[in-house]
């Protein structure tokens, strides 16, 4: 066991230097920094992550973990009604791997903006790229058209069925059992897509996918989640929605996180209900992002797992 | 039965698949931006040591399998079976068959000492130490003063094992060998 720090000492440059360009980044463009507390009162309600609870030494829940700084900016939002963003860390429970860790570093921001919201994150992450990492200008593509060249085959349109058979044919699954095309998609997306993601904007994501953004018609007419994933060496580096400001859509989707969560046997939450007085008192019609540092590190860096880019890793 | 689950997998687990025994050789934890996360992982067959890719729901398990690797030292042959015997004390014996014996036969060197990989009790693979000493049985006569450089021939050692050798090497001489390339590294004392 190392007391030391396990980074190199060009890796905790590096990383500083990106925090400083980001911060730079923000403030030029009249983004204000918010210092978000990491407890908050109920966990994320996404069925898929796990929020870790902070407890007393006598076993008394005192919250939970942020899973990202999201409510507490939303809640600044709706009171500023101007850009904001806030750096810092966030956690999830039982994610483990090559570019999961349980506490990572996140900046996440949002800006007010009465249309065009999606074309708006595209030009500026593109600028984000170009300025802060070695990869150039990404190329701007729709989720469908990813799977029609790969495959011939609209992601909207296509049946679980024949998503299934796609799947069986080219992955070989430990069990085929409560898989729903969400999941089949996910599935086809990682194993055969996402890896030749160089340096992408990913826009339009399927309907089921939509988590807290708006949803809307592409071109064709399918009903997409308006989002834009940015992509670099095949890593998911950042996120971006065209934010859901409707609070009783809101509310809904927190209800269905809740069944999704009982189905799956997982644990049931609290409805973040400051979150929804903050959507009633008027959240302005805005896009939101969220970008992992220690992934977009590693993107520089060129390694292929964050587990060099961490200063510590003792847990 | 004992069992493991996608968070507990990781490189060297012996699990069960298809009721054969087979080691994890890479898992890697895949979650996409919005969804149900998976494990994706390299698997090798014991039996027949083939790679195979498998993907997993975070959360699923798999049965484990009873393998372990003991440290043995090869006894004797006979016609059927290869002997070994446990070097913790204990001197209990296990019979390999062929197919667990496989390419170490080329390696099995009385009093020698073996990985043997124990599958419910049974012998499934041997793995010989990466260096060994042979001596050698037949080769072409050795060239006088050759013993710089250049040529190689066939020699055929004690296990019946042939491997390339330099021209001056004798027949009688103890020779070490890399096992894993059957390559001839040095004579034996001299290292």
């Amino acid at each position: 066991m190392s007391w030391r720090p396990k980074a190199a000492v060009s890796t905790m440059e590096a990383r500083a230097d990106l925090l400083e360009t980001l911060r730079s980044f923000f403030k030029n463009r009249d983004s204000l920094e918010i210092d978000v507390p990491t407890i908050a009162k109920v966990p994320v309600s996404d069925p898929w992550i796990d929020s870790l609870t902070v407890t007393d030494p006598y076993g008394k829940q005192v919250g939970f973990l942020l899973s990202s700084p999201e409510p507490y900016l939303k809640r600044c939002l709706a009171e500023l009604n101007r850009p904001i963003h806030s750096i810092g860390h966030a956690y999830r429970g039982n994610e483990m791997g090559k570019v999961h860790i349980p506490e990572f570093s996140i900046i996440e921001w949002y800006r007010p903006m009465k249309s065009g919201q999606i074309d708006a994150m595209v030009i500026e992450l593109t600028a984000l790229v170009c300025e802060l990492t070695q990869f150039g200008k990404p190329k701007v593509v729709e989720y469908r058209t990813l799977f029609e060249d790969a495959f011939g085959l609209n992601p909207h349109q296509t049946t679980e069925h024949e998503l299934a058979q796609l799947v069986g044919d080219t992955i070989s699954l430990n069990t085929t059992s409560n898989l729903d095309s969400s999941m089949l998609l996910d599935l086809i997306f990682v194993n055969h897509i996402q890896p030749s993601l160089n340096c992408h904007l990913v826009l339009d994501f399927p309907f089921a996918q939509a988590a807290l953004s708006r949803v809307g018609e592409n071109d064709s007419g399918d009903q997409v989640a308006k989002r834009v994933e940015l992509y670099l060496s095949g890593v998911e580096i950042a996120n971006g929605y065209d934010e859901l400001v409707d609070v009783n859509e809101q509310r809904q989707r927190f209800e269905n996180d809740r069944l999704k969560r009982v189905s799956l046997h997982r644990p049931d939450v609290d409805v973040d209900e400051e979150m929804l007085f903050a959507l009633t008192a008027g959240l302005p019609s805005s896009y939101g992002v969220a970008l992992g540092i220690d992934r977009l590190l590693m993107a520089v860096l060129e390694k292929n797992s964050l587990i060099p880019c961490m200063t510590f890793m003792d847990i | 039965m004992a069992s493991y689950s996608t968070s507990e997998f990781k490189t060297g687990l012996k699990v069960l698949i298809d009721g054969d025994p087979c080691t994890i050789t890479e898992n890697e934890f895949v979650k996409p931006g919005k969804g149900q996360a998976f494990n994706r992982v390299k698997i090798k067959n014991l039996k027949t040591g083939r790679l195979n890719e498998k993907t997993f729901k975070s959360g699923e398990s798999i049965e484990a399998a009873d393998v372990i690797d003991l440290d043995m030292e090869f006894l004797y042959a006979d016609s059927d079976f290869y002997h070994f015997i446990v070097t913790d004390g204990s001197f209990e014996q296990h019979a390999a068959d062929k197919n667990a014996v496989g390419d170490a036969v080329n390696w099995l060197k009385e009093q020698e000492s073996y990985a043997v990989t124990l599958f419910n009790g049974v012998p499934l693979a041997v793995t010989p130490p990466n260096h060994i000493e042979l001596e050698v049985i037949e080769t072409d006569p050795g060239l006088k003063g050759d013993t710089a450089q250049g040529g190689s021939k066939p020699a055929t050692l004690s296990t019946g094992a042939i491997v390339n050798v330099p021209l001056f090497i004798e027949v009688g001489e103890t020779l070490r060998i890399d096992t894993r390339s059957a390559e001839y590294i040095s004579r034996a004392g001299k290292k």
